[in-house]
């Protein structure tokens, strides 16, 4: 194990001493690897990859909550796929990541605003824009649910007082309000993420390129163009991509505003996975109905990765 | 030249500043409207009006008194800190090991973890549930402190292990060469160098335990250590009526902490947040 590549000039002069502690050193090397890589690894087995293969074996039984399962083989698949509801829930969870552009939107806003250097104050906003984000989401969910209320809401009271509705809506028994009203709410909770990811990609942008940009004349939408858009782009796709597969897996607020109804409108796949286990406590439906979230995720990211992925070759090459 | 630069920089100000001011207030005005609410008398939530007519405590010694959401309060604290204890000893030694050690597997270990961060946690409630109940972890804070892992691990690993590995390569090779083992150089050295980032990760994990639903209330019953989270859904949907007022209080309650918190980290979580790219 003794290594034998050239050495620095600092071990060159190596003593016979000194080669005995190199060698003890990747002696102890392996055995603190091992050591520490233990809970690591424990958990990876234990709290990820166990689980998730037993989870797949319970998609083949009849699971409930107590009880004894028992083996159906296919049929947990064949009827969800087969549901009156399967389609309603294909498409909620669609008109569900829609989250991800409108939470793209406003973290581009917000990012571009806030690495101004003439605006003053940033510390306090910065805090501020964070306040969706920190707060537990049953909470945001909690205070959307108030607001929105179709009778004594805020926002219900002020868009009829404008005259842009003409009498409360009951989004919640709606199903088209039902899923535009989750989706926005995810989306008003959840944006800073991207935010934070956009603002430092932002701030490690050279001032001497905007100054150069300026000298050539650029305006203010060609600086954007090319200066700001291609230093953030690769930032601003690895955020939406996690955020694609993030915000689908949001349960709370949907759960917590229409508990997946009326009927089965605004149960996106997550949500229904949630109810199966929770509210009908029938574990192996509630697994199969998830490994249908996980393919609706992996089809949806396949274009960002591939352009993520051209874009990291792209940076190769140059650099 | 001036000329070109003044004119752009008022439409520019002038975006920048609305861009600020519409995003601050789509945040703000829910907020204020929110707090002006917990302070009004019972009955006074059913006509919109900005200010209560009397300032009320009434709300508040009702969300104290009987529903003591204080108790609830408290069991977030402890299976957020339980959580976020429990990350580092996983986290930690696993991330130092990523960032500086070679060995054998390394890129399929980390590739791994990298496609756990990606993981749809929602999944993993129904095993996991089954499992706590069978071997005793079912409705125990341990229980809840375990499975939070799932959420809070491969996200930790991540942000260490970009740490970990940005440290100058020889730093253990010099402690080793002062007469420090292996483990004295991670312990006497690395550790101490990254506490800034571990107290940012410490923080940020509490607040995932602190929030979390998902598991909270799979996990526990009425009896068990139920936290706010789940105390705050009960109450929004499980009555047949909801007392605004009371509700109100208690998103203060849960919400104002992890904001304070953001709040006192915010130089650390900037730097945290603002290394990590490219």
């Amino acid at each position: 194990m003794i290594d034998t590549k050239p050495r620095t000039r600092e071990t060159q002069f190596v003593s016979t001493r000194e080669v005995s502690l190199w060698g003890r050193m990747l002696q102890g090397d392996t055995w603190l690897i091992i050591l520490f890589l233990l809970p690591t690894l424990a958990f990876l087995i234990f709290l990820l990859w166990l689980p998730f293969l037993q989870g797949i074996w319970m998609s083949f039984h009849n699971w409930p909550f107590i009880g004894k399962p028992k083996w159906v083989g296919l049929q947990n698949y064949r009827d969800f796929i087969m549901a009156s509801y399967f389609w309603t829930t294909i498409r909620a969870t669609l008109i569900y990541s829609l989250s991800t552009v409108f939470q793209l939107g406003i973290a581009l806003i917000a990012a571009l605003a806030l690495n101004q250097k003439f605006i003053p104050l940033k510390g306090i906003w910065w805090g501020i824009m964070l306040m969706p984000y920190a707060m537990p989401p049953v909470v945001t969910g909690a205070i959307w649910m108030y607001l929105l209320d179709p009778n004594l809401g805020m926002v219900t009271h002020y868009l009829i007082k404008l005259g842009i509705l003409s009498e409360p809506v009951y989004w919640a028994s709606d199903p088209t309000w039902a899923k535009w009203v989750i989706t926005l709410v995810v989306s008003w909770t959840f944006w800073p993420f991207m935010f934070l990811i956009i603002l430092s990609a932002l701030q490690s942008i050279p001032e001497s390129y905007y100054e150069l940009a300026e000298v050539y004349g650029a305006n203010l939408w060609q600086r954007f163009r090319t200066v700001t858009w291609p230093h953030i782009r690769g930032a601003v796709l690895a955020a939406f991509i996690i955020r694609i597969v993030w915000n689908l897996e949001k349960i709370d607020q949907p759960f917590q505003l229409t508990g997946g109804g009326p009927g089965y409108e605004t149960s996106v796949l997550s949500v229904l996975t949630y109810r199966f286990a929770f509210l009908s406590g029938d574990f192996g439906m509630a697994f199969t109905v998830g490994l249908f979230l996980i393919a609706f995720m992996v089809i949806l990211m396949i274009p960002f990765l591939r352009r993520f992925q051209t874009l990291v070759t792209q940076a190769g090459k140059k650099g | 030249m001036a000329y070109v630069t003044d004119r752009s920089s008022f439409v520019h100000k002038t975006l920048a500043y609305a861009g600020l001011i519409l995003v601050l207030s789509i945040i703000l005005i829910p907020y204020s409207y929110i707090a002006l609410t917990a302070f009004k008398a019972p009955g006074e939530v059913f006509e919109v009006e900005w200010f209560p007519q009397e300032w009320s405590l009434e709300a508040w010694r009702y969300t104290f008194k009987t529903v003591e959401f204080q108790k609830y309060i408290f069991n977030s604290f402890i299976a957020g800190l339980g959580a976020a204890i429990l990350s580092l000893f996983i986290a930690v030694p696993g991330a130092y090991i990523f960032g500086r050690k070679q060995f054998r597997g390394k890129e399929i270990f980390f590739y791994i973890i990298t496609v756990a961060l990606l993981f749809p946690y929602v999944l993993l409630i129904v095993p996991i549930t089954i499992t706590w109940i069978r071997i005793g972890l079912y409705d125990t804070l341990p229980g809840l402190w375990i499975a939070y892992q799932i959420f809070i691990i491969p996200f930790a690993l991540w942000i260490l292990r970009g740490f970990f590995a940005e440290l100058p390569p020889s730093l253990e090779e010099c402690a080793m060469v002062y007469g420090c083992t292996q483990f004295q150089a991670f312990y006497r050295v690395m550790l101490p160098l990254a506490r800034p980032v571990i107290v940012s990760l410490l923080f940020m994990t509490f607040l995932i335990g602190w929030s979390d639903f998902l598991f909270s209330n799979m996990l526990t019953t009425g009896e068990g250590p139920r936290t706010a989270s789940v105390i705050l859904y009960v109450t929004a949907v499980g009555g047949e009526r909801v007392e605004w007022e009371v509700l109100m209080v208690m998103t203060l309650m849960a919400g104002i902490p992890p904001v304070l918190l953001y709040i006192l980290a915010q130089k650390q979580l900037m730097k945290t947040f603002a290394v990590r790219r490219r």
